[in-house]
């Protein structure tokens, strides 16, 4: 390639990273392992890896009809994807089952695959993790303070979700690019309590800071050694005064000492009851769609579901004899190999749950981490990368499952000569097609 | 060695990729394990090494089994896995 060429390519790429960083660069995301809570129907929270599974499954379902729904003997269009998906998936399961076996278990890991991988590759989808509904951070911070203060309890430790963004909506929000954010330390921990009225005096100075560009520092702000500051009654008036300058900034109500948080620098002067925010808000948006299998309740959900299936499997074929694999009494060894494997059965269910989780997270973590840092050009690679991570995890979900079904209906007796090194032991090959 | 047929990297990659989270996940279950117990217990260290070597021993024992079929499977024969990345 000539040095011209390799230059207009640096300078493309470079270009490409700088517009990113312009225009479409992701407020610092806030990462949230738990699923977040969209609404409650009853005792049964939604969250939004449910909803996202159910639009899965309407995407599926519909999908299927329309693709089955005037089927020819030679196919065009959908019925041709479908049947051919199909035949590639019979395929496989059929080189490592055998043709019986793969038959029967197609369905279960069929399913598992085609919804593992539409779930993984539906999460790259844009408006994954950028749509949501408001969460006002503003008012939860000064709410934390409030319960503190009624219950007379100093803050010990940080206040859980102090982090947000500086966005215009309300209810339904986007995540938009170049969003201001801020972060809320009180510079608490168990050696060093803070009152909710000094945590009251941080919050004003910590608003002031955020939305009309105070700096504590010309009003004598002095370290206090845990890396935060005292604030002072003139540090806190002169803040008061510079958010009440600006009509858009948040403003302080009054409040009462039977309703409200009283000042420790200014005492009685100020009792806030209340926090308005006229313009921006300090707030997190929730997505109302995240990654189906960035949730663990529904990596494990699955798993549990892998498990059940394989163990039915294996009593339906072999009956009780099946817990002679686990309960070998004919000897020390087999014994404990029995148990071993008993210990492993269970140990599969976590190891699936956590491998199709740390995969399906990690790559929301990193897509959202680069969206901050290096939007555009770096994204795309790694938008490559999770569209393989995707389909590599829906396979192993699937291939594991129907080893260990495999696994699980073969006789004992078979495998026991398969470890004395007989070829009739693996059923990934005697009942396989030759398809090496 | 043989062009891979349609899709013939698939299995493979994913069976490894599968094992190889067994194996981690055996050695942290047992530890998180051997911890709690010691906490429960205050033992330490007993647990811990208990559970080291028990999700040790699940790892090597669990891994040799998941292992031996797709050398067999994939591994072309008698050269074990040097055939692997059929």
């Amino acid at each position: 390639m000539s040095r011209f060429r390799i230059i207009i390519i640096a300078v493309a790429a470079l270009a490409w990273i700088v517009v990113g960083l312009l225009v479409a660069r992701g407020p610092q995301p806030e990462i949230i392992v738990p699923a977040e809570v969209i609404t409650k129907v009853g005792f049964l929270n939604i969250s939004n890896t449910m909803i996202s599974a159910w639009a899965a499954m309407i995407i599926l379902a519909v999908g299927a009809f329309l693709a089955t729904r005037t089927m020819k003997l030679i196919p065009s269009g959908a019925q041709n994807f479908v049947e051919s998906v199909i035949e590639f998936l019979m395929s496989q399961l059929e080189d490592i089952a055998g043709s019986k076996n793969a038959r029967r278990f197609f369905p279960v890991i069929a399913t598992f695959f085609i919804f593992i991988l539409l779930a993984n590759w539906m999460g790259l989808l844009p408006f994954f993790n950028a749509i949501g509904k408001t969460e006002d951070i503003g008012y939860h911070l000064f709410h934390e303070i409030e319960e503190h203060h009624a219950e007379h309890k100093p803050f010990d430790e940080e206040i859980a979700h102090a982090s947000g963004w500086l966005v215009d909506d309300t209810g339904i929000g986007l995540v938009r690019p170049n969003a201001g954010d801020a972060h809320f330390s009180l510079g608490a921990s168990p050696e060093t309590p803070v009152s909710p009225e000094q945590a009251l005096d941080k919050y004003v100075v910590f608003l002031a800071q955020t939305f009309v560009d105070f700096d504590p520092e010309d009003h004598g702000a002095v370290d206090d050694g845990h890396g935060g500051f005292e604030v002072t009654a003139e540090m806190l008036t002169a803040a008061i005064a510079a958010l009440n300058a600006d009509p858009d900034a948040p403003k302080l109500l009054d409040g009462d000492h039977d309703h409200g948080v009283a000042s420790a620098a200014l005492g009685d002067e100020l009792i806030v009851g209340g926090i308005d925010f006229p313009g921006q808000k300090l707030a997190l948006i929730i997505p109302l769609f995240r990654s189906v299998y960035s949730d663990v309740n529904n990596t494990l959900a699955l798993a549990l579901i892998s498990f059940v299936m394989v163990e039915f499997w294996g009593f339906r074929t072999l009956g009780f004899s099946y817990l002679g694999k686990f309960f070998n009494f004919s000897g020390l060894i087999p014994f404990f190999v029995g148990i071993l494997e008993l210990l492993s059965e269970f140990i599969r269910i976590i190891s699936f749950a956590f491998r199709l989780f740390g995969n399906i997270f990690a790559g929301e973590v990193l897509i959202l981490m680069l969206t901050f840092l290096l939007p555009f050009l770096i994204v795309d690679i790694i938008y490559g990368l999770e569209l393989f991570v995707g389909f590599i995890q829906a396979a192993v979900f699937a291939l594991l499952t129907l080893v260990f079904a495999v696994m699980a209906v073969e006789h004992h007796d078979e495998e026991h000569e398969g470890h004395e090194g007989e070829a009739g032991h693996d059923n990934m090959e005697s009942q396989g097609t030759p398809g090496q | 060695m043989a062009k891979p047929e349609r899709g013939g990297w698939i299995a493979p990659t994913a069976y490894l990729m599968g094992a190889g989270w067994y194996f981690a996940t055996c050695i942290v279950v047992g530890i998180l394990l051997g911890l709690w117990l010691d906490s429960l217990t205050g033992l330490e260290p007993l647990f811990i090494l208990l559970g080291i070597v028990l999700g040790l021993t699940l790892a090597i024992g669990g891994g040799i089994r998941m292992l031996l079929p797709f050398m067999k499977r994939f591994g072309g024969g008698a050269n074990g896995a040097s055939g692997g990345g059929e």
